[in-house]
């Protein structure tokens, strides 16, 4: 079945590949490798996170204490909107296509680049300018109105740099708009001979969804920026109610974009954990067209929902009634891939590698995520719990527990493919374990403290919540540990790590049948396709796994 | 690595990740589609907002939309239809391989683009002239008649008035002049006429709720709120033609270089990608105009003819 | 998958552009002068409006169809241009559906 005209040894790292083709600097800022782009994005991307996390970590000290004594409020204000731009639009929307999906789409379906390489460019480039002019208005002092931007505070009150961090904004949107695209065209057109659409992993079914996504969605955003840019200068009045606008119009404007976008983030980190789930079962996925239907579902509903951010602003009732029933509908896609994939475990050969420590955490905590999203969902319960820590609970277990840990769980499974090193299993599941311990203990008694009513967005609370809000902070410490212990060991495994071999896990995907790391054409041999997906008969010309023969039972 | 299938004649063009010149034009086609799909709700914002602002207040927008030349508009959309027109021409000849026709239509089209932008100078000149550019200071500064210098003015501004409307000894008092837009501001004159219109709505009951509350302080037909009204219509006027008129430069841009591709015989009936895609852009901006003249020009013209 | 004509076939020759051309330019014709006579008071409330976007509408197909080649193109065209109107409806008509039912709505006399 494989079909090898040189002699090459598969269990070492090949000596030309897409990491020593070239060492130039301008070879890395000027290829048109998707493995080199991703690998930019993977360094930038992991800066920006790091930067946010900074964030974090002096919103979590000041909320240490019942008042605003580390920072006053104004500074405070600041703090939390940094964080929420950096984390939403510099980390979550771009992280995992642009770096695990741009390195391995074409991978997945077997061809040799992207279908436009130079945009794969310009989009990095347009992200990172984007990145340095929002950072550019941090460094100035930064933005107070919270990521949100509401009108008529970002536009009629606020003194910050609202409109030069929401050119950064518009400028990675575009950036966002063309990887969308290059991987929408490039899934239908580019494809191996044999890879048809229902052979197709489920990661690439997940990205189209994504890419679906940020073609439609994305534009919205940007034309709303514009409107805000141009209320704040030229005071058009379309936000203001005095001269007859209507602030709840930015707030329609700015969610049919947001809404959406958080499934740009989690749909991704789905098709991640369809990947983690399937292949440590060495299983096929229960219900693979479900699954796969699923993600369109997702990305097609998810664009209904955008008003139940909007239950309490002024929004129509019956809109609000309205928008509460779909909210209930979206969930159910989600609801068929938690059960899709809970069946897939099912007499599965599962084995705890870390990958599928960080597949487990993201059922858990997805789980209490997506189901807090309902209660916040249902109109009548969410005029309690609107602007309070209940909503910021439940978002982060949906983007920290579930999208973070997907792209952990896909950095660590494609490590070795990516860099041709493998790391040590043991710190791996160490931070996989600290990382889901120190989420927990962060954000889950951040539900019950929304539920008692402590408000978002405030430097000081009442005195009694104090002993909830340490436990969040000390697991931000630990959450904090398990999310650096990887920069470390991974960084450690380029250096003195194992070399990796072609087929670390020894798995039937199409990536997993090229060097590691890949050459930069992708493939020694074009690939032809004659398997399904996720085939792990033994016809499938696959070595059995050493742990699973006799031998070493 | 080997390369099994060596290409020994390369069809003009075409890049390395492809396998061949079709899979690279249907790339390039879902590709461009694609990006105008995202151009469509990039406008779309916009016209939400038209469409909001339009449904709440229906009588501002027909009073500014009396504003704009419809005539212009017209010749404008007629215009771009013929730019259209060229633009498939140039399509048409280029996969035909017939370089010099191809050339004379990237020509024609350009100078209809130009022509289209040309018209819409002269427009925006005409708002800036009548002080409807909705931004303060942008509109023309004008002065209106001085008053006589031979007499002394009869009132001097209340500024005095509490010395009895006369100067004190010595002051020095300055002449005025009637401003009639000292700092360029947004001017909103026409009050007879959108009294009328408001007024005619009220009689026929069709006026909408948030209307009956916009225009209106104490039952009396308050001016100034009306003029915030009409002043949204005109933003959303040059948000929305200044975005189109933004594109259609960046589409003469593309033609410029399509040009330049055509002249020195880089398109031909195996090659004409690059041309179709600059196409389908060209014909989107046509689209946009199709759907911005009657919303925005005519829609309320048959209060007022 | 999209199926692009053959490289010398050609579906639309110039005598059929320019017949298309002549219904843009008679239709724009046709929509301004609709918009100076009052069909309002004629018709029924909004008939105006309506006209004109039918005209609007109709222009944009042929442009779409005949000019933009979609009417040659394979489904995923045809989706995808279809698709983005579905979407941008999708704004209007949710966006709407909150401004036409609030208590000083549009609707309310």
């Amino acid at each position: 079945m494989e079909k090898v005209l040189e002699v090459r040894d598969k269990t070492k790292t090949p000596e030309l590949n897409y990491l020593n083709n070239g060492y130039s600097v301008a070879s890395w800022l000027l290829t048109k490798d998707h493995k080199r782009i991703a690998m930019l994005y993977l360094a930038s991307v992991s800066f920006f996170f790091m930067l946010g996390g900074f964030f974090a970590a002096l919103i979590r000290l000041e909320l240490m204490t019942p008042n605003s004594d580390l920072l006053q409020a104004a500074s405070y204000n600041r703090v939390f909107t940094a964080h929420g731009i950096i984390m939403v639009f510099l980390f979550l929307i771009p992280a995992i296509p642009a770096t695990i999906g741009n390195f391995f789409v074409p991978l997945m379906i077997g061809a040799k680049d992207l279908a436009f390489p130079r945009i794969n460019l310009l989009s990095w480039y347009l992200y990172m300018a984007g990145g340095l002019v929002a950072a550019y208005a941090l460094l100035q002092g930064g933005v107070d109105t919270g990521w949100t931007f509401y009108a008529p505070y970002s536009t009629t009150f606020s003194n910050g740099w609202v409109v030069v961090t929401g050119l950064g904004a518009f400028i990675i949107g575009f950036s966002s708009i063309l990887t969308g695209l290059n991987f929408i065209v490039t899934i239908h057109t580019m494809r191996a001979p044999g890879m048809t659409w229902f052979r197709l992993p489920l990661f690439i079914w997940s990205h189209y969804a994504t890419s679906l996504i940020m073609i439609l969605g994305t534009p919205v955003i940007a034309i709303t920026i514009l409107l805000l840019a141009l209320e704040r200068i030229a005071k058009i009045g379309i936000f203001d109610p005095a001269i007859g606008g209507d602030p709840i119009l930015f707030q329609h404007l700015f969610w049919f974009y947001s809404h959406p976008a958080v499934y740009i983030m989690i749909l991704p980190s789905m098709g991640i954990i369809s990947e983690l789930i399937a292949n440590f079962s060495r299983k096929r996925i229960f219900g693979y067209e479900f699954v796969a239907f699923s993600s369109i579902a997702i990305a097609v509903i998810g664009f209904l929902v955008w008003g139940h951010h909007l239950f309490v602003s002024g929004q129509s009732i019956y809109a609000g009634l309205v928008f509460s029933i779909l909210t209930m509908i979206v969930a159910v896609p989600s609801a068929v891939k938690v059960f899709n994939w809970t069946a897939t475990l099912y007499k599965g050969s599962i084995s705890f590698d870390t990958p599928m420590l960080y597949a487990f955490s993201f059922l858990g905590l997805f789980l209490v995520g997506g189901l807090t999203g309902l209660f916040l969902g249902t109109a009548g319960m969410d005029i309690h719990l609107s602007d309070t820590y209940f909503i910021i609970a439940h978002f982060h277990y949906v983007m920290v527990g579930s999208t973070v840990i997907g792209y952990l769980g896909g950095i660590h499974y494609w490590w070795s493919k990516m860099t041709g090193k493998e790391y040590s299993e043991f710190w791996g599941k160490i931070s996989a374990m600290l990382v889901f311990i120190g989420f927990n203990l962060t954000f889950f008694p951040q539900f019950i403290l929304g539920y008692l009513g402590m408000p978002r967005r405030y430097a000081s609370y009442a005195e009694e919540l104090q002993v909830l809000n340490i436990f969040s902070t000390a697991g931000a410490g630990v959450l904090a540990i398990g999310m650096i212990m990887p920069v470390i060991y991974l960084t450690a495994s380029l250096f003195n790590g194992k070399d990796a071999g072609d087929n670390r896990w020894h798995l039937p995907g199409l990536e997993w049948r090229t060097s590691s790391p890949p050459p930069t054409e992708n493939f020694y041999e074009p690939p032809v396709v004659t398997w399904e997906a996720y085939d792990f008969s033994d016809e499938n010309g696959l070595e059995p796994r050493k742990e699973l023969t006799k031998e070493t039972v | 690595m080997s390369d099994t299938h060596a290409h020994d004649y390369h069809p003009p063009g075409l890049q390395h990740q492809f396998e061949d010149m079709k899979q690279q034009e249907e790339s390039n086609i879902i590709g461009m589609w694609m990006f105008l799909a995202q151009e469509i709700m990039f406008f779309g914002g916009l016209f939400t907002a038209y469409l909001i602002f339009r449904s709440k207040y229906p009588m501002a927008f027909a009073a500014g939309s009396n504003h704009l030349d419809a005539f212009l508009g017209g010749l404008n959309t007629l215009v771009l239809i013929v730019s259209s027109l060229t633009m498939a021409l140039t399509v048409y000849y280029a996969q035909k391989n017939n370089r010099n026709m191809q050339v004379i239509m990237i020509v024609l089209t350009m100078i209809f683009g130009t022509v289209f932008l040309g018209v819409k100078a002269v427009e925006y000149t005409d708002k800036y002239n009548h002080g409807l550019v909705p931004f303060a200071t942008w509109n023309k500064k004008t002065k209106g008649e001085a008053q006589a210098k031979t007499e002394a003015p009869k009132e001097v501004k209340n500024f005095f008035a509490s010395e009895g409307g006369k100067a004190p000894a010595g002051a020095k008092v300055e002449e005025k002049h009637d401003y009639i837009n000292p700092t360029g501001q947004f001017q909103w004159n026409s009050q007879g006429e959108s009294n009328e219109l408001i007024l005619e709505a009220q009689k026929g009951n069709f006026l909408t709720e948030d209307e009956k509350i916009g225009y209106f302080t104490n039952g009396e037909i308050d001016q100034k709120k009306f003029e915030g009204r009409v002043r949204i219509f005109f933003w959303i006027y040059f948000a929305m033609t200044g975005l189109h008129a933004l594109h259609m430069i960046i589409g003469l841009g593309l033609m410029l270089w399509l040009l330049i591709m055509a002249w020195r015989g880089t398109y031909s009936a195996q090659y004409y990608s690059p041309v179709e895609i600059s196409g389908l852009y060209w014909h989107f901006v046509d689209i946009v105009w199709i759907f911005l003249f009657p919303l925005l020009y005519l829609l309320g013209r048959h209060f007022i003819h | 998958m999209s199926d692009k004509h053959e490289e010398h076939e050609l579906h639309m020759g110039i005598p059929q552009y320019l017949v298309i051309f002549t219904i843009l330019f008679v239709g724009t014709i046709i929509t301004y002068y609709v918009a100076l006579t009052d069909l309002d008071s004629r018709l029924f409330a909004g008939a105006n409006t309506l006209v004109a976007l039918l005209i609007a509408f109709f222009k944009m197909t042929c442009v779409v169809l005949y000019f933009m080649h979609v009417r040659w193109n394979g489904k995923l065209i045809w989706l995808t241009a279809a698709g983005s109107f579905v979407f941008l409806g999708i704004m209007f008509a949710f966006t709407m559906q909150d401004y036409l039912t609030r208590g000083a709505g549009i609707f309310t006399r």
